[in-house]
């Protein structure tokens, strides 16, 4: 398999994915969202969990977005190697924190920032990784 | 850790292997197709109908499918910023198929990235 660049295009259509990740996961923890913590304790409890789920117009959303992210990824991996790939998508994670704080009311304490931080730095030592390679490469 | 959250903890588990599945399936799929050049909206349809057409991509939905299912039920139970954080350990995951199953070149910098997210969902777990 020959190594592949990373282009402007490419890195504009993984901008994308990390929208549409981002605004999936609004949707679908919106549709699993209830009054009351459902008590899951046996198969029909579960059952009834999924109907009220998949009642949920914030499900079919978040499943219509989820496919199209699918499509545009699957243009993205035809393109560059996964382990290229999967690193640049990953600047949702800063996306999923401020949506989770400005419209689902969640908190985030100084340690749990420092720990999505923490992976991001990971994250972004994993994209060099994948630029010196292609430097050294031509 | 508060009560059941190590039940919901090998649930993201078990979602990031289904993740690390979906991606090695869909990875392998596209690599059998022909290298693809999109010029026009025609040739895009071209490669998706290819796609599915392609039995890896209908095995790599499967663990897709498999994967929304539990993490419907773990956002039912946490909140979304803590499950998404942790639900990067797929990332160890890919690193180490990439590796060995894919064959591609993992280097030094990027297992130091690795170790950095699995310091960062040590936190978030703490947290």
């Amino acid at each position: 398999m020959p190594k592949r660049k990373l282009t402007l295009k490419i890195f504009l259509f993984l901008i994308l994915s990390d929208v549409l990740e981002t605004f999936h996961q609004f949707c679908f923890k919106k549709s699993a969202l209830f009054e009351e913590d459902p008590p899951l304790t046996g198969f029909y409890d579960l059952l009834l969990f999924f109907k009220a789920v998949f009642s949920s117009p914030f499900f079919w959303i978040g499943l219509l977005s989820l496919i199209i992210m699918f499509i545009i990824w699957s243009t993205i991996l035809s393109k560059i190697d996964l382990s290229m790939a999967v690193p640049i998508a990953s600047f949702s994670y800063i996306l999923v924190a401020l949506v989770s704080i400005l419209f689902l009311h969640e908190t985030i304490t100084l340690l749990r920032w420092m720990g999505i931080f923490l992976i991001l730095t990971g994250v972004i030592f994993v994209s060099v990784s994948s630029r010196v390679k292609e430097s050294t490469l031509t | 850790m508060k009560e059941g959250q190590l039940f919901i903890l090998s649930l993201i588990v078990f979602t990031s292997l289904c993740d690390t599945f979906r991606e090695l399936f869909l990875k392998s799929g596209v690599n059998a197709l022909n290298q693809f050049n999109p010029g026009n909206i025609k040739e895009v349809i071209l490669f998706i109908l290819k796609l599915i057409r392609t039995p890896w991509v209908w095995i790599s939905l499967l663990f897709g499918f498999l994967s929304l299912f539990i993490w419907l039920f773990i956002l039912s139970k946490v909140d979304l910023n803590f499950a998404f954080s942790l639900d990067s350990m797929h990332y160890i995951f890919i690193a180490l198929a990439s590796q060995f199953l894919l064959k591609e070149k993992v280097r030094l910098t990027r297992w130091v990235g690795t170790l950095f997210i699995v310091l960062g969902i040590t936190l978030v777990t703490l947290s």
